[in-house]
Formats: C-alpha cells, structure tokens, sequence
C-alpha cells in the first residue's frame, strides 16, 4: 500500500507545523520518522489518518487490495479504514474494558471472529509477557507501558496493510522493546504492509527501519535509506546540533519527492527527487 | 518569601486558574452564559431580599427575626451548594509541594483565602436588601452592618464545615452521610418535633440579634468556633496532603461479563455491550444513569400513586418526563463520554454511526421501565393506553431526535471517573446548553399546545403523539444517517474539542 502525501501544510495559530510538498511512502517500506519534540510526527500522523484537519493537502493510499487497485484520499472516504491500524495515544484506547474485551470489540467492529483474534493475539505472546491477558483488570488500572501494548496489538489485529505507530517503544521495558522490534519488522516482511513509526528512540528505529525520514518544524529535512552508509553517523550528529555537510543531493533514496532542506546552506528545493539534483 | 508574598503568589494563581477556566475557553457565549447565570441568581435573590424585607413586615414576629429564625435552612442550601465549586487545599496543595515553603504556611494561606473567598458574601445578595428594608428603622445603620458581619462569620464557619466534610468524604464515601443526619437531627428536633417550642428558631433569632445589636458574647462566640473549625482543618488538611500526593487507585478486578446474547446483533450489540460496560464501570456515565433512573421512578411514582397531576399542565409535565427524563439527562451529554477514545472510533468505519444506533436502541429499551410503571394508572383508569404509548412514542420518535442532534455538536469530553459536578466536567459548548434547555422544555410545551389544541377531545393530542412518535421511531435509520454525515462534516472541529479537553 503507498501513501502519498501532497502538499499538506498545517499552522496552530502562526506556527507552521507541518509543511510537506511531496511524500511518497511505498508499499512495503517500514519507515522511520525521527525529530524533536514538535517537529510535526504526530500532526502528519493525524492527517493521514484524518483526525487532523490541514490547511491545504491532502493523503492518499493507493495499492492492490484483494487483486483490485484502488486509491483512496483518507479525508474523503472511510474505504481506507478497513486495511489500516494505528496506535498514537490513549485516545485509541477504550480504558474501562479490560484488554480482552477491547480486542474483542476491535474484532467485531472489524468483522473478525473472536477465534481469530485469539489466534492472532498468540502472535503477541512473548510482547505481552504475561502482564496483559486474564488478570481482570481494565485497561486503565494496567500500567503506561501495559496500555502501550494494548494500544499496538490492538492497532495489528486486523492485520492492516498500513500500521501506522506514534512513539511505539515509549513506555516500554528493554524486552518489550526489543520484542515490538522483532514483531514489526517480522511483519513488514510476512505481510509486505506499509509500517511509519515515529520514535525518539533512534537506534532501535535505525535498527528496524528500511527507511529514516528527518522531519523538524514541519519540514522534511533529509530522507534516508538503510543503506547509506553513514546513516548512523548522519543522524547523530544531526541531534548532536551539528551541521551535516553532507550534500542533500547525496543522500541515496529513490524516487522520492520531498521538501528538502539542507541544514548547511538553507537550500531549500521543494519536490525535488534529491537523486536528481546530483 | 514571607508569609504575605506567598499569599499574594497563592491568591495570584488562583486568580489565573479561574481564568483560564475550560469553560471560559469555549468563547464569548459561554462567558456571557456564565455572567447571565451569576445575574440571574443575584437577581433572584434580591427579589427574594426585597419581597421577604417587605411581606415580613406585616408578620407578628420581626422580619429579622424570622430570617434570623431560619438560619439553619440558609446555612443547609450554602453547604450543598458549595458543593458544585469549592474544592479542598489538600488538592489545590499538590503543584507547591516540592517548593521550598512551609506546608503549614500554605495550609494557613488556603484556609484564610477560603474564608475570604467572594463566594461567602453570595448570599449578600439576599441580605443587604433585605437588611436595609428592616434594620435601620429599629437599629440604625450599625444594626444592620452588624446583622451583616455575623451572617458573613456564618458561612466562613459554613465554608470551614464544608470543607471539613469534603475531605473525609474523600477518605471514605459513608462520611457523606454525615451532614445529612445533623441536617435531619437538627431539623426534626429543633423546629419540627415540637412546634410551640422550636427552640432551634429561638437560639438562631437570639444569636441573630446579638449580631444586630452588637453582643461581644454573639461575635466572640462565632469567632471562637470559626477559629477552632481553621484548627481542625488545619490538621486534618496536613494529614490529608500526604493521601492526595500518595493516592493510588487501587487496581479493580472486573468480572468479564459476555453478555453473549447480544453477539446475534452484530457491531450494534458490541456497541450495547460498550454502553451497558461504561455504565457499570464509570463512576460519572453511572451517577448520570441512576439520577435519571431516580427521576423517572420518582415521576413514575407520582403519576401511579399521587393525585398531583389534576390539571392539564401537570399531566402532560409528569407523563412527557417519565419516559423523557433520562434521555434527557444522559443524551445531553452525547459523545462526551465517548470523547475519550474518539480517535479509535474515528479511526473504524462507520463506528460512530454503529455507536449511535446503539445508543438510541439502549434509551428505546429503557422506555419499557416507566411504561410498565405507567400501567398502574392505566388500570385504575386515570389514563389510557394511547395516553401512555403516545408519551412514549413521543419520546422515542421525536425527543430522542431531538437529543441526538446534540451527537453533531457536543465536543468536551467528560471525565468518565471525576465527580460529577467535578469543574472538568462542569463545561460544555454554547449549543449543548442552548440544546440542553430546548430538549427539556420544547417537548413540554408542544405536548401541552397539543391537549389545548384538542380541548375536551381526550384521543386527539395522544394520537396525533403517537402517529408522529411512530413515524420518528421508523424512520431512526434516516436520521442517525442523517446525525452521523453532519457528525462526520463537523469531525475535525469536534475531536480538536474532545482532544483538548480530555484528561491526559
């Protein structure tokens, strides 16, 4: 499933928040946005998922769904809803069910028998550590790092072809983390779905991620593939508040069209694929 | 800092928080509505103080006297009025505790600012006309000053017991009934007991005139007990800041309840299962339920077994809100609770709309209680079965419409587990209380336009209720489809709302 996302710019008041002319996400990729607090992560999240209003812009997914192509802009239908999940906070979370009564309730509204979901939660076994299922407590009682499970396993269980995560390793204890890693990235490749997450955590989203994209002040500043080679380097230095002299032109992704700004010199070229200003 | 530039920080903050108030936030009408609110009770009362002040003065017994009298009442309406606003320091206390300032000192500093809170002189309203009509003639202007004075200690000691209770209330639920079994005591034994010797009526007259004649003996002795009452909750504030920051909610065990038998209903019976849940496990959907559920019994009650209802406006009253009044009271705040997890309804196609019928299935289902009620004067013939079916189709088919045009506009989010009359709750938009007001009496009124339109014709405003209730009820799947497209118009502005009104 693609995700495209065209000129999308949003403002609280005379803060620019979100300002992107071009994104493409392509179907498979598990992307990885980085940036500080405020640099838009969650408002693009919101407006892809239409919770947000933009200004202007709009998202849209496009894919083969069940041999059918098809394109949806998420402002203006519901038909995108039935192949994606997200988790961004507690708002997703209904906090006076206990855990299982809310994946049952994602099921049914999602026309998945309760067997399924049973079957499918087993999946989550070893990320739930015990700490989840059938201790008759609501989801409001579990602790942040508990609800943070419920939330994702809730947004993966009707195996959606776009997952969408804000902050997937927050709360979390170093297990858990490391078993969210194994599970997204196991599924990105079982599934082929289209996984963004956005996440503080930079070494666990450099690890999983086929893709980093760097968003500050609304702005997509760089947009990398796994394979450059001084990814880690890049992005370190980055939030180490050093200037990346790396020319924008070399950042090596493919055909993507992006707002790209280059910290050095301010250059600023709107929806321009970067491998061709090389 | 010394003790006055943390008064002066303490008084600033405070200052701010009512401020910037929620409810202040939601624009000019809920200001306006707000200040209308304050001058309708002001005025309220000072008609009350003007009208008292003058038809007293007619009585054997002094007018001051009598308000004197009954100081006992006024001081019961203050205490449970309190009740919507004043909170406790020990709460209040929370965001200074890890200041370098003595716990003491801003013990001390909530508890004078509560006593000189403005709130205490709300009563004024009543008083100072009431008190210039009657006082001065006997006692001259220091009589009246005096008369004034001693009321205000009253409801600084009243604010003190107030807050007194509403700390241990807050220790454990069975103190509530405290204030209601001195109030009943009080009540039964010092004016109704014995009628010729309300000797209640006389100590309250008696400390009444030491005010207005200024007895050292009437002052000192309020002043003394409002001095013990800062004492005592002084320590028991002390005591309770340690339980406030420490509060933990202690995890509930829930019994998974199936409700199996409501799995043949699809995504409508998951939503049914989500209402019945948030009732049973939300203190704030909960307490809105059973106060409904009281009134409709209550009214039900009425209409089975009273004679109250003899004239055509009181008929039509208790027979429209026996079946109305619970809608009323829970659909008002449509969504609201739903609020809270907007985002994961939003995120599901056509949930809001499957919440919706839900929603108007569960208060259609609960039309059947005050209809079964409503049976018992149906078979002692001080009604018909039309009069009863066409209430309750009436209700079903054009009042809960009505309501549910509130799902489109409502965007606060309520705290499921707050209090009720919590100040988070305590907010809502300009058309939720312009809705609120329409639902409560528009029904009333075109109920009783009907019986006056049909005059002695007893079938005609039933029928014509029941026809336009059926025709309501069967066309449900319109106008639910009709509210969720006008929802889903208005969604970015309404989840803004929700959002920012939501507790974490």
């Amino acid at each position: 499933m693609d995700l495209t996302v065209s000129n999308v710019r949003k403002t609280f008041g005379t803060t620019v928040a979100l300002d992107i002319n071009q994104f493409v996400i392509h179907s498979g990729d598990l992307l990885g946005l980085v940036g500080n607090n405020g640099a838009g992560k969650t408002t693009l999240f919101r407006i892809i998922l239409d919770l947000l209003k933009p200004d202007s812009g709009e998202a849209t997914m496009s894919g083969d769904i069940d041999g059918n192509m098809v394109s949806y802009v998420t402002s203006k239908c519901e038909d995108w809803k039935d192949f994606t999940g997200a988790y961004i906070d507690n708002g997703f979370l209904i906090d006076y069910l206990t855990p299982e009564e809310y994946f049952y309730f994602i099921g049914k509204s999602c026309g998945i028998d309760r067997e399924v979901i049973d079957q499918r939660l087993m999946k989550f076994e070893h990320f739930m550590n015990g700490e989840v299922l059938n201790h008759n407590k609501l989801i409001r009682d579990l602790s942040a790092g508990n609800q943070q499970k419920v939330g994702i396993i809730g947004a993966m269980l009707n195996n959606p072809q776009m997952l969408i995560l804000d902050e997937p390793f927050n709360f979390l204890d170093p297990s858990s983390q490391i078993a969210i890693k194994y599970i997204l990235e196991q599924y990105n490749k079982e599934t082929g779905a289209t996984i963004l997450i956005s996440s503080h955590n930079l070494t666990h989203t450099i690890d999983i991620c086929s893709r980093i994209t760097l968003l500050e002040h609304g702005v997509i500043l760089k947009d990398y593939s796994k394979e450059y080679a001084n990814l880690t380097a890049e992005i370190d230095a980055y939030f180490r508040g050093e200037v990346i002299d790396t020319p924008v032109a070399s950042v090596e992704i493919n055909s993507i069209e992006i707002d790209v700004e280059d910290p050095a010199s301010g250059y600023v070229v709107e929806g321009q694929n970067p491998t061709e200003l090389e | 800092m010394n003790i006055f530039q943390l008064y002066r920080l303490v008084a600033r903050n405070q200052r701010l928080a009512t401020r910037r108030h929620p409810m202040f936030s939601k624009g000019k009408f809920m200001k306006i509505f707000i200040y209308l609110t304050v001058a309708f009770w002001a005025a309220y009362l000072i008609f009350f103080g003007v009208l008292f002040g003058t038809v007293l003065k007619e009585d054997s017994i002094e007018p001051y006297d009598r308000i004197n009298g009954g100081m006992l009442f006024f001081l019961i309406v203050d205490f449970f009025a309190r009740f919507m606003a004043q909170e406790t320091p020990a709460q209040e206390i929370k965001p200074y505790k890890l200041l370098p300032i003595p716990q003491k000192s801003l013990i001390n500093i909530f508890l004078v600012r509560m006593g000189l809170q403005l709130y205490n002189l709300m009563w004024f309203f009543f008083l100072v006309p009431f008190g210039i009509l009657c006082i001065p003639e006997d006692w001259g202007f220091m009589g009246f000053i005096g008369f004034l004075l001693g009321w205000w200690l009253m409801f600084v000691i009243n604010a003190y017991w107030y807050l007194l209770w509403r700390t241990l209330i807050n220790r454990k639920s069975v103190f509530f009934l405290i204030p209601l079994v001195i109030y009943a005591v009080l009540v039964y034994f010092g004016y109704l007991h014995d009628m010729n010797n309300q000797w209640l009526f006389y100590a309250t007259l008696f400390l009444g005139r030491g005010f207005i004649q200024w007895k050292w003996w009437s002052f000192l002795s309020i002043i003394a007990i409002a001095v013990v009452m800062f004492f005592v909750n002084q320590r028991i504030q002390l005591a309770s800041i340690y339980r406030e920051i420490s509060r933990e909610t202690t995890a509930m065990k829930v019994k998974t309840q199936k409700m199996t038998f409501l799995d043949r209903y699809g995504v409508i019976g998951e939503y049914l299962r989500l209402e019945i849940k948030s009732i049973r496990r939300n203190k704030v959907v909960r307490s809105q339920f059973y106060i409904g559920i009281f009134y409709t019994l209550l009214l039900c009650l009425l209409l089975a077994f009273t004679n109250i209802y003899d004239n055509a406006f009181m008929t039509v009253f208790i027979l429209i809100y026996c079946f109305a009044c619970l809608g009323t009271i829970t659909l008002t705040n449509i969504m609201c609770s739903e609020g809270n997890y907007m985002d994961l309804l939003m995120s599901r196609r056509e949930s809001a709309l499957a919440l919706l019928k839900a929603k108007y299935f569960f208060n259609c289902i609960m039309l059947i209680l005050p209809f079964l009620i409503s049976l018992i004067p149906v078979f002692q013939h001080k009604f018909t079965l039309l009069d009863i079916a066409g209430s309750m189709f009436f209700t079903s088919g054009c009042i809960f419409p009505f309501l549910f045009q509130l799902a489109v506009y409502n965007n606060t989010t309520i705290d499921l587990n707050n209090k009720v009359t919590g100040k988070n709750n305590m907010r809502g938009s300009k058309t939720q209380v312009i809705m609120s007001f329409a639902a409560l009496f528009l029904p009333m009124f075109i109920m009783y336009g009907l019986v006056v339109a049909f005059g002695d014709n007893k079938v005609g405003a039933p029928l014509v209720m029941l026809i336009l209730g059926l025709v309501g009820t069967a066309l449900h799947p319109l106008w639910l489809r009709n509210i969720y497209k006008r929802f889903l118009a208005r969604r970015y502005e309404n989840m803004e709302g929700f959002r920012s009104t939501r507790k974490s």
